[in-house]
Formats: C-alpha cells, sequence, structure tokens
C-alpha cells in the first residue's frame, strides 16, 4: 500500500516501535513527577530570571543611565541581545513551515520543540525593545491608534515601526501554528489522564476526536499556515536587518543585509534547537525519535546557512573595496582592525570557519561535537550583531564624538534574565506539553520507522524498473 | 509495459529549431549593421543579454541538481536527465562567454566602460579614478582568466556528476550505490563553490556593466532570476516530451512540484528586488540611486513592468492550487515569465551599454547625441535573437537528450520519483 | 431524522492499523452503508477520497481573510499618510509606497491566520474548554475507528453492521449513546 521508499534512506524512527509504544514514550515525560536534574535545572533557571526582572527593575526605576550605552553608541547590548534572540526565534518556524513545505520527514522529530523555543525566544526578545525606550510605562505609543495628542501617528516610515509589527505578527502566528499542532496531542494526552489532569487536558485539547473531516481541515490549515508563515520568517528578519541597514549610521548601508540576516538567523536558529534536543533527548530519554540522522540533518542545515553568511561576509568586503567609497570601506576596516577587532574575529571564526568542521561526517554525527559546536555558533552569532551595532557605533562620520562601550552589571544581568525567562518556560514546556508531535511522528512511522524502512531495502534489491500501478 | 527509454531527436523539430536559429541569427546580423555609433553597441548587447541569459540557466541546472542531491530529494529523479542536458549548455556558454571576451581584447566593443583606455589614463580629460581603482579587478586579463576559470570549474562539477549519474545506469548489482555516494560528495563540494563563482561571474560579466554602480544583493537576486528561468524552461521541455509519448511517468505531481518552484522562487526573486531597491530608495545614496533613476526615467514601462510580469502575473495564476495542474496554464505562465526575466536582463544590460556608448560617441564626436534603436526597448531585432537563442538552447539540449537513457533507473530514488504523490 | 432524537446510538468498530481501515471504508462504501464518521489517531493518506469528503475550503477564507488585512494596512496608512495627518519624514514624499510594503505585508499575514484559526475552530465545533463526545479513549492513541449511526439508519443496515466488521476484520465492536 505504502510508497516506495528509497533504499539509501535511513530510517528516522528506531526501536520498531507501535502506534502505541509511540504514545507511551512520547507522553510519559508529562505524566510523572519531576526528576531531581529537572528541579535542580528549574530552581536555577528561576533564580537566573528572578536576577534579571531585578536588573529591569532597576533600569526603570534608575534610568538607561544605569547601562553602559552613551551618546555614540545608544544601542549596544540591549540591541544585540534583542536581534540575537530573534534570531533563535527562526528555527523553530522554519523547520515546521518550510521544511513541511518541502516535505523534508526528518522535521517531525524536531518542529515541536523548535517551535517552542521559537515562542520563548521571542517573548526573550520583545522584551529589549519594550525597556530600551527609557520609559516602558508609555510603550503604547508605538501602536497607531487614534488619540488626544492631534491625532499623531507613528511614523510609519520608520523601520523600528515595521518591525513592531513584524514581531508581533511573527509572535501571534507562531503561536497558533504551535498551538493548532498540539491540540491532537493534548487530546492524546487527555484521553489518558485522570482527575485534575484530565479536567486541565480537556480544557487545551479543544474538544479534539480525530473525525476525518477535522483531520483534512486541520491539514489544510498546517499547510496555508506553513504557506504564509516561510514568507513571514524572511519578512521578520529582513524587517530586522532594514532596522541596521537604514538607521545604524545615516547613509551607510548594504543591499544583501535582507538575505544575509535571514540565513544568519536560521544558522543560529538551529544551533539552538541542537542545544536543546540534544539535552532534551538524553533527559528525556527520546534518542529512538531525535536520532543521529536528525541531528547529521540539522548540521548540514548549520553547515550550508554558515557557509552562506560567510559568502555574505566575503561579498561585503569585497564590495566595500569594489565600490570605491571610502565611507564604505573605512565600515568595514573599522570592523576587523578598530577596537572591536576581537568581536570581528570571534564572528568569523566561530560563524564561518568552525561549522567548516561539519563537512566531516564522523564530526557530524558525534553528540559531543556537535553540542560544543551549537554552543560556539551562539556565541558567534551574537558577536555578529555586536559587530554590526556597537563596532560601527562607535566609529561613526564625527572623530570627536568617537566613543568605547563597555557594559554594566545591570545589562549583563538583563541579558541572564531573558536565558533564564527562556530556559524556564522550556522546562515548564517539556513538563506539560509532549515535546515531540505524537500525531506526526505516527503519519511517518511507515515510511521513517526502521522495521519498515528495513522491509523496502529488501525489496528493492529485487525489483528492476517497475512501472507505477497507476498514473 | 513499454517505456520509451531512449529520445529520438525527430526530423521535425530539427527543422523548426533550425528554422528559428536561422531567424536569430539573420536578426543578430541585421543588429550589427545597425551601428549608427560606430561601436555596435546593438549587436553586441544584444549577445551578450543572450548569452548570459542562457548561461545562467545552464549554471542552475547543475546548482539545482547538486541542492538535490544535497537534500535528500528524490521527486526530480525521473527527469533530472533533462536538467543533466541543460547543464552540457556550459560548454557553449564557455564559448558564448569566450566570444565577448575576445571582443574584450580586439576593443571589438564598448559594452564595458571599463575597457576605455582613456578613462584609465590620468593624464587624460576623460580620466575616471573610479575606474582606475577598479581597474585591478575590471581588466582584460581579469576578465579572461576568471571568466574563463570559473566556467570551466562549473564544467568539471556537471562532468562529474553526470559521469557518476550515468555509470548508475550500467551498474550490475541493484544495491551498489557507490557512483551515488561519490556524486553527493561532489555536489555538496560544488554547493560553496557554486555560490562564489556564480557572484563572481555575476559581478564581472553583468555588474560591471554599470561600471560605477554597486550593490551586495546584485548577485543574488540576479540568480534568483536565472533560477526561475530555468524552472520555466523545465516546464516547456518536460510538457513537450510529454506531449510526444516521452516520460509517461512524469505525472502531474511532479509539475505540481515545479509549478510551486515556479510560484516560490517568483516571490523570492520579488523579495530580493524589493529588499535591493528599498535599501537604495531609502539609503538615498547617490553612488546607488543612479542605478533606479536611470531606470525609472528613462525605462518606466519596462521598470514596472518587470514587477508586473515577474510577480504579479505569476503570483495571481500559480496562487490557486488547481492550476499548477493544468497543461496549459502551466505553459502560458512558463512562456510570459521567462520572457519576463529575459525582459528583466534586458534591463539589467542595456542602460549600462547605452550610456557607456553615449558618453565614448560624445567624447570622440565633440559632444554629439547619437540615437541607437533597440537599447531603450526591445524592438523586433531583440525579440527575434531571443526565440533564435531559445531555439539553439533547445536544439542543443534535445540532441544532448539522445545521448543516455531518458529515465535513470540505476538512481537510488528512482522509484520514489515514479511514484510520486503528495 | 437528528431532532426526533435526544441522543443518536452509535455502533463502532475499532482496527489496529491504517490500510485495514481504508479497505474497510471502501467496502461501506461499496456496500452503500452509510458511515457515521471515521476516527483515526493521525492524518490517514488516501481516506478523504474514499470516504468522499469534499475538499476543504479553509485556504479560500484565508485569501479573504489576508486580502482583509491587505487593504487595512495599505488603506489606513495612505489614509493617515496624506489626509489625517502629512507629514514628510527623511525626504520621503508624503505617500511613500515602499515604506508601506512591509506592515501591509505583516498585517496580511496576521489576518489570514487569525481568521483561518478562529474559522477552523469555529466550524469543526472546537474552542478553549469544549468537550465533544469521545466514542473510545483509544482512538488518540492508535485505534482506528468507523462509526455507525443506529439511530438513523434502515433496520436492513443496522442487521449489516456486525457482519461488515467482522468481515474487514475490526479488532473490536462496541456500541454507545452520544448526545445527538
Amino acid at each position: 500500500m505504502s510508497a516506495p521508499i528509497s533504499p539509501v534512506r535511513q530510517p528516522l524512527i528506531t526501536g520498531s516501535k507501535t502506534y502505541h509504544q509511540i504514545t507511551e514514550d512520547l507522553c510519559s515525560p508529562t505524566e510523572r513527577a519531576p526528576n531531581a536534574t529537572w528541579v535542580i535545572a528549574f530552581l536555577i533557571s528561576v533564580s537566573v530570571l528572578g536576577f534579571g526582572l531585578f536588573c529591569i527593575a532597576w533600569t526603570i526605576w534608575k534610568g538607561i543611565g544605569t547601562w553602559g550605552s552613551n551618546r555614540t553608541i545608544g544601542w549596544a547590548w540591549d540591541i544585540t541581545n534583542f536581534v540575537w534572540w530573534i534570531g533563535i526565534g527562526h528555527a523553530g518556524t522554519l523547520i515546521s513551515a518550510i521544511l513541511l513545505l518541502f516535505r523534508q520527514k526528518w522535521r517531525t522529530g524536531v518542529n515541536r520543540a523548535a517551535e517552542a523555543m521559537t515562542i520563548f525566544a521571542v517573548l526573550c526578545a520583545a522584551l529589549f525593545p519594550g525597556i530600551h525606550v527609557g520609559r516602558a510605562w508609555v510603550v503604547f505609543y508605538f501602536f497607531p491608534y487614534p488619540n488626544t495628542r492631534g491625532p499623531l501617528w507613528p511614523n510609519f516610515n520608520s523601520p523600528l515601526l515595521w518591525d513592531l509589527f513584524a514581531i508581533s505578527t511573527y509572535f501571534t502566528v507562531s503561536l497558533l501554528f504551535w498551538y493548532t499542532g498540539l491540540v491532537p496531542d493534548f487530546a492524546t494526552v487527555r484521553d489518558r489522564a485522570k482527575g485534575i489532569r484530565k479536567k486541565v487536558y480537556t480544557f487545551l485539547a479543544f474538544g479534539w476526536t480525530g473525525a476525518a473531516k477535522h483531520w483534512q481541515r486541520w491539514e489544510s490549515l498546517s499547510l496555508v499556515l506553513a504557506g504564509i508563515a516561510t514568507p513571514l520568517v524572511l519578512s521578520v528578519h529582513t524587517i530586522v536587518s532594514f532596522d541596521f541597514a537604514t538607521s545604524v549610521i545615516p547613509g551607510w548601508h548594504t543591499t544583501i543585509f535582507p538575505p544575509y540576516f535571514v540565513a544568519g538567523a536560521i544558522f543560529s536558529g538551529f544551533a539552538m534547537v541542537q542545544t536543546l534536543m540534544l539535552i532534551t533527548r538524553k533527559v528525556l530519554n527520546l534518542q529512538d525519535y531525535i536520532t543521529v540522522e536528525h541531528i547529521e540533518s540539522m548540521n548540514k542545515v548549520i553547515l550550508a546557512t554558515g557557509s552562506i553568511v560567510g559568502v555574505a561576509y566575503l561579498t561585503e568586503l569585497f564590495i566595500a573595496w569594489y565600490s570605491g567609497y571610502i565611507y564604505e570601506q573605512f565600515a568595514f576596516f573599522n570592523r576587523a582592525v578598530g577596537i572591536y577587532w576581537w568581536s570581528y574575529f570571534g564572528m568569523m571564526a566561530c560563524n564561518v570557519i568552525s561549522p567548516q568542521f561539519f563537512w566531516n561526517k564522523k564530526l557530524r554525527r558525534s553528540i559531543t561535537f556537535t553540542f560544543f559546536m551549537s554552543i560556539f555558533i551562539n556565541i558567534g552569532m551574537w558577536f555578529e550583531r555586536f559587530v554590526i551595532i556597537a563596532t560601527t557605533l562607535a566609529r561613526d562620520y564625527l572623530p570627536s564624538s568617537w566613543s568605547f562601550y563597555k557594559p554594566t552589571w545591570v545589562e549583563v544581568g538583563i541579558y541572564l534574565g531573558t536565558m533564564g525567562l527562556f530556559f524556564t518556560l522550556y522546562l515548564i514546556f517539556v513538563r506539560v506539553a509532549p515535546v515531540v508531535a505524537i500525531a506526526e511522528v505516527k503519519s511517518i512511522l511507515k515510511a521513517g520507522g526502521d522495521q519498515y524502512v528495513e522491509k523496502h531495502k529488501a525489496h528493492h534489491e529485487k525489483a528492476e524498473l517497475e512501472a507505477p500501478a497507476h498514473h | 509495459m513499454d517505456i520509451k527509454m531512449n529520445y529520438t531527436f525527430d526530423g521535425r523539430l530539427k527543422t523548426v529549431l533550425l528554422v528559428l536559429m536561422g531567424l536569430g541569427a539573420i536578426c543578430l546580423a541585421a543588429s550589427f549593421f545597425h551601428n549608427p555609433d560606430g561601436y555596435h553597441s546593438r549587436f553586441w548587447s544584444n549577445f551578450l543579454h543572450n548569452s548570459l541569459f542562457f548561461t545562467g540557466i545552464a549554471l542552475m541546472s547543475t546548482f539545482f541538481l547538486a541542492v538535490c542531491i544535497t537534500a535528500y530529494a528524490g521527486w526530480h529523479v525521473v527527469f533530472k536527465r533533462v536538467w543533466e542536458a541543460f547543464g552540457q549548455f556550459l560548454l557553449i556558454g564557455l564559448i558564448l562567454m569566450g566570444i565577448i571576451t575576445v571582443g574584450v581584447w580586439l576593443h571589438a566593443h564598448h559594452l564595458y566602460h571599463w575597457t576605455d583606455a582613456a578613462s584609465l589614463d590620468p593624464s587624460s580629460d576623460i580620466f575616471d579614478p573610479i575606474l582606475k581603482h577598479k581597474s585591478a579587478l575590471l581588466n582584460p586579463m581579469m576578465y579572461t582568466i576568471l571568466g574563463v576559470g570559473m566556467c570551466a570549474v562549473w564544467l568539471l562539477f556537471h562532468s562529474r556528476l553526470r559521469k557518476f549519474s550515468l555509470a548508475e545506469d550500467k551498474k550490475s548489482d541493484p544495491s551498489d550505490f557507490s557512483a551515488f555516494r561519490k556524486s553527493k560528495v561532489w555536489a555538496a563540494v560544488f554547493l560553496p563553490i557554486a555560490g562564489f563563482t556564480s557572484a563572481g561571474a555575476i559581478w564581472l560579466w553583468l555588474m560591471s556593466v554599470d561600471a560605477h554602480w554597486y550593490s551586495t544583493l546584485f548577485a543574488w537576486y540576479t540568480g534568483a532570476s536565472w533560477f526561475v528561468s530555468m524552472i520555466c524552461v523545465t516546464i516547456l521541455v518536460l510538457l513537450y516530451l510529454k506531449s510526444r509519448g516521452y516520460y509517461e511517468f512524469v505525472n502531474m505531481e511532479h509539475f505540481h512540484d515545479l509549478g510551486k518552484f515556479l510560484f516560490a522562487f517568483s516571490i523570492f526573486w520579488t523579495y530580493l528586488w524589493f529588499s535591493q531597491f528599498m535599501l537604495i530608495w531609502y539609503g538615498n545614496v547617490g553612488e546607488e540611486t543612479i542605478y533606479f533613476r536611470e531606470r525609472y526615467d528613462n525605462y518606466p514601462v519596462l521598470f514596472y513592468g518587470n514587477l508586473l510580469i515577474n510577480f504579479v502575473f505569476p503570483f495571481f495564476v500559480l496562487m490557486r492550487n488547481d492550476t499548477k495542474r493544468k497543461t496549459g496554464t502551466l505553459i502560458l505562465v512558463s512562456l510570459v515569465v521567462l520572457f519576463g526575466h529575459w525582459w528583466d536582463f534586458f534591463l539589467m544590460i542595456k542602460p549600462g551599454v547605452v550610456h557607456t556608448a553615449h558618453e565614448a560617441y560624445a567624447h570622440a564626436h565633440e559632444g554629439a547625441h547619437v540615437a541607437i534603436k533597440g537599447m531603450s526597448f526591445p524592438g523586433l531585432l531583440e525579440i527575434g535573437i531571443f526565440i533564435g537563442f531559445l531555439a539553439g538552447f533547445l536544439f542543443f539540449i534535445f540532441s544532448r537528450l539522445t545521448k543516455a537513457p531518458l529515465i535513470a533507473k540505476g538512481d537510488p530514488y528512482i522509484q520514489e520519483s515514479l511514484h510520486h504523490h503528495t | 431524522m437528528g431532532h426526533h432524537h435526544t441522543s443518536n446510538h452509535i455502533i463502532y468498530g475499532l482496527y489496529t492499523d491504517e490500510t485495514d481501515l481504508l479497505k474497510a471504508v471502501q467496502k461501506a462504501k461499496d456496500d452503500h452503508l452509510d458511515i457515521f464518521n471515521v476516527y483515526t489517531p493521525f492524518p490517514v493518506h488516501g481516506l478523504d477520497p474514499i470516504l468522499g469528503l469534499a475538499e476543504s475550503r479553509l485556504h479560500i477564507t484565508g485569501f479573504v481573510y489576508g486580502l482583509l488585512g491587505t487593504l487595512t494596512a495599505f488603506l489606513g496608512m495612505s489614509w493617515i499618510f496624506t489626509r489625517d495627518w502629512p507629514v514628510i519624514f527623511g525626504g520621503k514624499p508624503y505617500w511613500p509606497v515602499p515604506s508601506f510594503i512591509p506592515i501591509t505585508f505583516e498585517l496580511t499575514v496576521l489576518f489570514a491566520a487569525i481568521g483561518m484559526v478562529v474559522t477552523f475552530y469555529t466550524v469543526s465545533g472546537m474552542g478553549p474548554g469544549i468537550t465533544n463526545p469521545i466514542l473510545d479513549p483509544r482512538i488518540t492513541d492508535d485505534k482506528f475507528c468507523i462509526a455507525f449511526n443506529e439511530t438513523t439508519a434502515t433496520d436492513g443496515d443496522i442487521n449489516k453492521f456486525k457482519s461488515f466488521f467482522q468481515e474487514t476484520g475490526a479488532s473490536e465492536v462496541n456500541s454507545k449513546e452520544i448526545d445527538a
């Protein structure tokens, strides 16, 4: 009945799982009491989050003067962190949407966690513009609404306003996409639960029954949401890139920013997915669902996007020379050998050079190596944003205003606080929802389960060029 | 079941294509003799325009095959021989670009401002310091070495992938995938190489037509244009072959996928168009805005038409699912969008060439102006030349298709591709 | 007809594999048995055409919602910048179309996504806290279910249900009262 599978395909689900075993394996983490590792990790995350909240309160109480930003370098850690988190938030929707459109079956192992990561990362990101404006209590001035001040409207020419719309839309659509995917799985948890848990999951499952018509609509909805989320992912980081391309230093921009920011975002997002999944699969015992094949596929994406980013860096350097435009040339000269040369070096080393190790199949399939690489890449992508923002601002057109920036404990605290927020939410998520999409894994079992893949291989050995039964 | 494994290039099609090629040759010759500026700008710009356009299609098919191999794709395998045939056109591309290169050495044309010796001479009254700065790259020697070098690298990778593909046909043990594994390595290595060299080729051959202007996004933008064109030609060739009884296993699902690529990459092209335009418009730096200023002041129909024909039209027609599965609609969209991207290349090349020609002419004739036809809007000769080149491209790829079985039956993904349904 | 009854008597069979389910549904169609509903733990490919489900029109509503977003954003910004309070920012014209593209795109996507999701839950009779009758808790685990409604079926058909399940290899046959 099922479609043929190429003999060179590797299984995506190992351990000869049945449908019921999949349910058991993926639901059970939500059904048992948390273990000590989880409790310790949760306490640490919440404590770090608490310190972050204190630093935010400190900032709002005392003012932005508690930060190291100055008149020349008006954007620094805050916006660097904002872009860093937004970038990380891109892999989730990418895995869900683009890989769904491209029918990459390996997405089912990691899409749920990646989507959750997207939502948490966007929350962390959205925090920074909110507080860096200084008067966080009038942050609603950003939004266009009829008001008694004229009415005065926001500036629709400003990329910062476009960004507000982009981030809000991205957050909303990602949330809807994620939750719609979760509904059938919540129903699975509901139908196994008892007592108060049953009540909670009954509420969360929205009355899902698994009826054929509902599945049909659900698939149609997922496909269309994927279809519109794909350009959305591109647009969001494109608009983030416009923030910097149009407004860091007046008159300075490179046109390659939009696609290269998108590639960089995917790059860092996949790195963060690796970090999370490598820990999650081990702690929750999900090695049969998040296999070395998945890890290798993601490493290939990391290698590809890292190389695209590398091509873009070199393109910028080349065009800076080629343009013959001294301000353009200075911008890059300053990055490579200026006061923040080390962040440029860190960026190049972590983002362009280190992923090249993934050309080696052994390293690509090594769990330990992948884990360290994923951390490296996250550091490198942080440096990239720091280079674009702080390095560029530190040397503007007026040498007398040139300045140096270093962060204060408050900024470091807020950054750590977002990490605390991110991990707190993620830890709660792995307790209450299936980390791997149950229904979607079941739907690829016949194509990706090891017992079926082996059977097809045996079949292939005998087969010649056979015509399809129907066409 | 009787499967047509080998393609026969029938006499009627041969005749039709040869007649169209002849028509193209006549138009090309006629454009050579329409020479009011004395530099044969119309002829050479047409030659560059079409050579670049079709060489890019050949490059993109090779690149996309490499992408598919790397990304575990299986759906396209049944018709991958068509893309392999496209890739072989790289050899012709090398010859075509070689002719332009010879022209650079012989000063036979004024396609590139940087070939003008007076502009590089500090004692000349038209000395151009920017061109002098760029002359480390933009000079006949680098043009030759880099151009030929990049074509040679593409050909090398193409021929390796082709060789492994043919080796799979002949293997005796069906579970022997050694050739496939080798092709995976070559395909993966080709991706970054193609990334750099395609950008280099576009800067050298195309962006340097507007020798003062620069944009980091330009190479990606042009690459997207090539890619969409490649998908259009693929759809048209496959539909033709199917209508002649070949490729009966290429079903509507395959066309649906190609249609989706056409749809998605038309949007992607528009995205790159907008990103480049927006940043230059917003930044308002004179060195950059000159490119668009020139185009929407002097080429408004082409400028806005470019967006209508390459975005609005395919977007609204292909948005619906069923239109990607209708032969007639696919033919119409592919033809229009193929022409649309040719038109996009027209807009990329002609304004720069005509600018250089006017300047050189004015310099030699005490400030006199010269009007050259076919430079501000495609004339009948331009259309004729396009048809001629298209026929030449098709003649070449159909003759290549006869050289190997149409279906790569040894490919490990062939069964998936034959039973492709979504 | 449903409104004569306060509840429906449902007889249903459970299958352990989707291939058995597909064969059974095909047989039910061939035998002209009126299927009440089919429930599965995941979307089963090839089920919709056999069951005769019309293609979902959800994507069409998405287009309409999206268009509404496009118009809201573009016309709204145009009105604000040319009619309500025209200001020149950074030397850009009063009606800077390229500047409007990003927000117009975002609102198109936002309207389409929210509209489609709300429509999906509304037409499917689902939502936060809503409960629908569940025939068997294992349907969301590993069982594939075909259900017939004995309340609306003819007597002739009711006699056929049991044997139908037996012939098509159902692993279990049960019945349940659910609200109409």
